[in-house]
């Protein structure tokens, strides 16, 4: 579970997330849109604890990740979108690195080591260095290294970028499975299609706000359109641009 | 508990144990890719490496040996050369180390990664901490093995002294790296990295000119010319005093391996004690305490606008250059008055002035580097009055030709060396355009000839203005500089785009490879073959105008020298260029 609660982070004069207040619960799989620099990220980070948050608290799994940070980590993982890996190990080395930090037993971390490696289809891949493999392939090899410790909540940022249709496939199964058997899955992205096929839940960011929150119907409620999920977020995003405006304009 | 997870630090041991294993694993085998990538690389490096230590202990021994010889003074001299040059590593050890442990804390990958990993904060500032020493200190060892030695053979001692010396550096290394990383952690906390960049090169630039005004040679009336010897030495001891300052690490170090030369084994004992003592002090709570601030400064480093911000005058800039951003900016109408310059090739010069301008470690390394040598030549007025031979005269300019040189033979295999493969990654822009590569490398040498000539002919014609040269010889040096600036622009710029490495975005990578190291060593032997052609084919040497069959094979080997060596190297980049496949 993930526990957003009247979260405030600033940079500078800028507040890049505003009291956004946020429950994710056991095993749901949220995705999180928003226009460029609408605090998505950022809102990533503070769940991860990469940031102090100015005001409120997130909590993962119960834990609050800036009082209780181990065992939040413990219990999540993280993938960037542009995630780091040691170029100079083969991915299996860098596997076996992973599970080891996440202090993993040796039987344990080679069994699910060798499941994720077929499923991501890596067998090709394990001895060579990280550095010659291509962004799709370095993108999976992160996205097994997650999963590896089985983690209760799984923290996303655009995870499809660079993989091919049939990878993007595989990953979009593992990640529905791993939802349905209580994984809390948090996914950032600008591909409306994943949100929409993928994600019990929808939130919309602008601005540092949480906009809209709610299920595919609901947010088509919200915003008065009918028809795919892009209408409701243009709308949404448009609505509260114009809201802005007139509020700063009345300010004024 | 806090969010660095100080707390309970469950298995940190481990983690710092995995995390040296790997990292160690990984520079292990980049080292073997190096060697497996280019024989001739590491032979060149191995050569270059063992080439260095043979000549600078050389060179070591000569100059303990002769400061030795000093009638009743020469053991003096030697111990205060040995207590500065401490001093002075002392404080390179301590802006290295802040400015490595700054980047290696706060603008390192490793770091977003690990930082939402179950490893306390408190082990990834440990392994930092251990990384960022080691990366900021093998320079230093590299430079003061080869004095050690000589100082340890000029003085007799017994064999003891170089394992207790070694020691004794390991243990004086850390004091730096330690007061380094702590700065480098509240300095994140303070300041953004631009900010943090020219708080940085203003402290460099300030404590230049403060040791630019400190050591300022005094002129001497002609009745004292004769006794001027010891009225020097004794300004200079008093000059220099400072570095016997007791509450120097330096200081520990350079009293612990004097005494233990002279024999004096309890006394050097004591100082080993104090260096120990501190760096278990110092280092205990680094190891132990440093966690909640890393991650405070970590989190702060990350979610900051800039520090300027909070000042009224930079939000008014800041807003002025927002309106003025749709038009054409001070470079570009600079770049507008140059004639005969097409849209496009102008286009490409402006970007590159621009990129230089606001890389700060570009503009900053220039700064610094040119910057010394000015200093240097400028001091050189208060010498000329004693530069009364025309040997020294001789002397003095060949070997301002060759400083000069040799700092813009860093430079360019520094910035110019890289400039084609970092455009590599951008060649969908510049390759596809109706430009062409060879153009875009021409521009690039042009452009960078252009600015380095600003500097080394400058340079040159201020030494020879001091040294009061007649007309001819400035004549000869200049011609001789432009010349030489033109060969290692070509030649850094023909071998980067022969030696193209398109998958890496930091320069500094990509100089570290063959084509970098290639360069480097290449622009050294150019330098010192030229500096040498040039000194013996000159028409004022001390023994008069060579004889002309003399004169013309030295000029003649140096024209050739530079067409191979500056020319031909650019031309077999341009001929990359154009049949370059991307």
């Amino acid at each position: 579970m993930i526990e957003l609660i009247h979260l405030v982070k600033n940079f500078g004069e800028i507040v890049a997330v505003n009291d956004v207040s946020l429950t994710v619960p056991v095993g749901e799989f949220f995705a999180l849109l928003g226009p460029n620099a609408a605090g998505k990220t950022t809102t990533i980070k503070l769940i991860a604890g990469l940031v102090k948050p100015a005001s409120g608290c997130a909590r993962v799994a119960g834990f609050d990740v800036q009082t209780h940070p181990l065992e939040a980590r413990q219990r999540l993982a993280y993938v960037p979108d542009f995630p780091f890996l040691y170029d100079k190990l083969t991915p299996w080395e860098f596997l076996r690195f992973t599970g080891q930090l996440f202090r993993m037993d040796e039987e344990r971390l080679e069994r699910v080591a060798g499941e994720l490696i077929q499923r991501f289809n890596l067998e090709p891949y394990l001895g060579k260095p990280i550095e010659g493999l291509s962004h799709g392939t370095r993108q999976r090899v992160a996205i097994a290294s997650a999963l590896l410790h089985a983690p209760e909540v799984f923290v996303l940022d655009e995870p499809m970028v660079g993989l091919d249709p049939h990878h993007a496939r595989v990953l979009k199964d593992i990640l529905k499975e791993r939802s349905q058997q209580g994984m809390t899955i948090f996914v950032s992205t600008h591909q409306l299609s994943v949100a929409e096929e993928m994600a019990d839940r929808i939130g919309i960011m602008h601005e540092g706000r949480l906009i809209a929150v709610g299920t595919r119907e609901e947010l088509r409620e919200q915003s008065g359109t009918a028809g795919a999920l892009e209408q409701s977020f243009l709308s949404l995003t448009a609505q509260e641009a114009r809201q802005r405006e007139a509020a700063a304009a009345a300010e004024a | 508990m806090s969010a660095s997870g100080s707390g309970p630090a469950r298995g940190s041991r481990g983690a710092l144990w995995l995390l040296i294993q790997v990292n160690t694993r990984q520079a292990w085998r980049r080292l073997l890719a190096v060697q497996e990538q280019s024989r001739l690389l590491t032979a060149l490096i191995g050569g270059f490496m063992a080439g260095y230590l043979a000549l600078a202990f050389f060179l070591f021994y000569k100059g303990l040996r002769f400061a030795g010889t000093f009638p009743g003074l020469g053991q003096v001299l030697v111990e205060r050369m040995l207590f500065l040059l401490f001093a002075f590593l002392f404080v390179l050890l301590l802006l290295s180390n802040l400015v490595i442990s700054y980047t290696n804390l706060f603008r390192n990958r490793e770091t977003l990664f690990l930082l939402p990993l179950p490893v306390p904060a408190q082990t990834i500032f440990q392994w930092k901490f251990i990384e960022s020493t080691l990366l900021a200190s093998w320079a230093f060892l590299f430079l003061v093995a080869p004095l050690l030695a000589a100082y340890g053979l000029t003085q007799d001692v017994p064999w003891h002294f170089y394992p207790l010396t070694v020691a004794l550096l390991g243990l004086f290394l850390v004091l730096p790296a330690a007061a380094g990383a702590w700065a480098a952690v509240h300095v994140a906390r303070r300041l953004d990295r631009r900010a943090f960049q020219v708080v940085a090169l203003a402290s460099v630039a300030l404590m230049i000119a403060a040791s630019a005004m400190w050591f300022k040679p005094e002129p001497f009336p002609e009745e004292q010319i004769e006794t001027r010897v010891l009225v020097v030495l004794d300004r200079l001891l008093f000059k220099t005093r400072f570095a016997q300052f007791p509450w120097l690490p330096s200081y520990w170090l350079s009293a612990g391996v004097q005494q233990w030369a002279e024999g004096a084994l309890t006394a050097a004992a004591f100082f080993a004690l104090v260096l120990l003592s501190h760096v278990l002090f110092f280092g205990s709570l680094l190891f132990t305490r440093m966690g909640e601030r890393f991650y405070l400064a970590a989190s702060a480093a990350q979610s900051r606008g800039s520090v300027l911000e909070r000042w009224g005058w930079f939000r008014a800039w800041q807003t002025r250059q927002r309106n003025l951003a749709c038009r054409r900016g001070l470079v570009e109408r600079c770049f507008a008055w140059l004639p005969g310059v097409a849209v496009d090739v102008r286009a490409l010069l402006v970007k590159d002035v621009l990129v230089f301008w606001r890389d700060t470690t570009q503009w900053g390394q220039t700064l610094v580097l040119f910057g010394l040598l000015g200093v240097y030549i400028l001091n050189l007025r208060h010498f000329t009055q004693n530069l009364t031979t025309p040997f020294w005269i001789y002397l003095v300019s060949y070997l301002n030709l060759a400083a000069c040189s040799l700092n813009l033979a860093t430079l360019t295999t520094r910035f110019v060396y890289p400039q084609f493969s970092l455009e590599g990654k951008r060649l969908w822009i510049v390759g596809m355009a109706p430009l062409g590569l060879p153009r875009v490398l021409l521009t690039k040498f042009a452009l960078a000839s252009g600015t380095s000539l600003v500097l080394t002919l400058g340079l040159i014609q201020l030494s020879c203005h001091i040294l009061h040269l007649a007309w001819e010889r400035t004549l000869y040096l200049s011609a001789a500089v432009v010349v030489m600036t033109f060969t290692l622009n070509g030649l850094a710029v023909g071998l980067g785009a022969l030696y193209p490495n398109l998958k890496e975005d930091n320069p500094s990578k990509i100089v570290s490879g063959f084509g970098g190291t290639f360069c480097l060593v290449l622009s050294f032997l150019y330098i010192l073959g030229s500096v040498v052609l040039l000194a013996m084919g000159s028409p004022w040497t001390r023994r008069g105008a060579p004889p002309p069959w003399l004169a013309a094979s030295c000029w003649t080997g140096f024209a050739l020298l530079s067409v191979a060596l500056g020319w031909a190297p650019l031309k077999l980049g341009l001929r990359r260029a154009a049949r370059f496949e991307h």
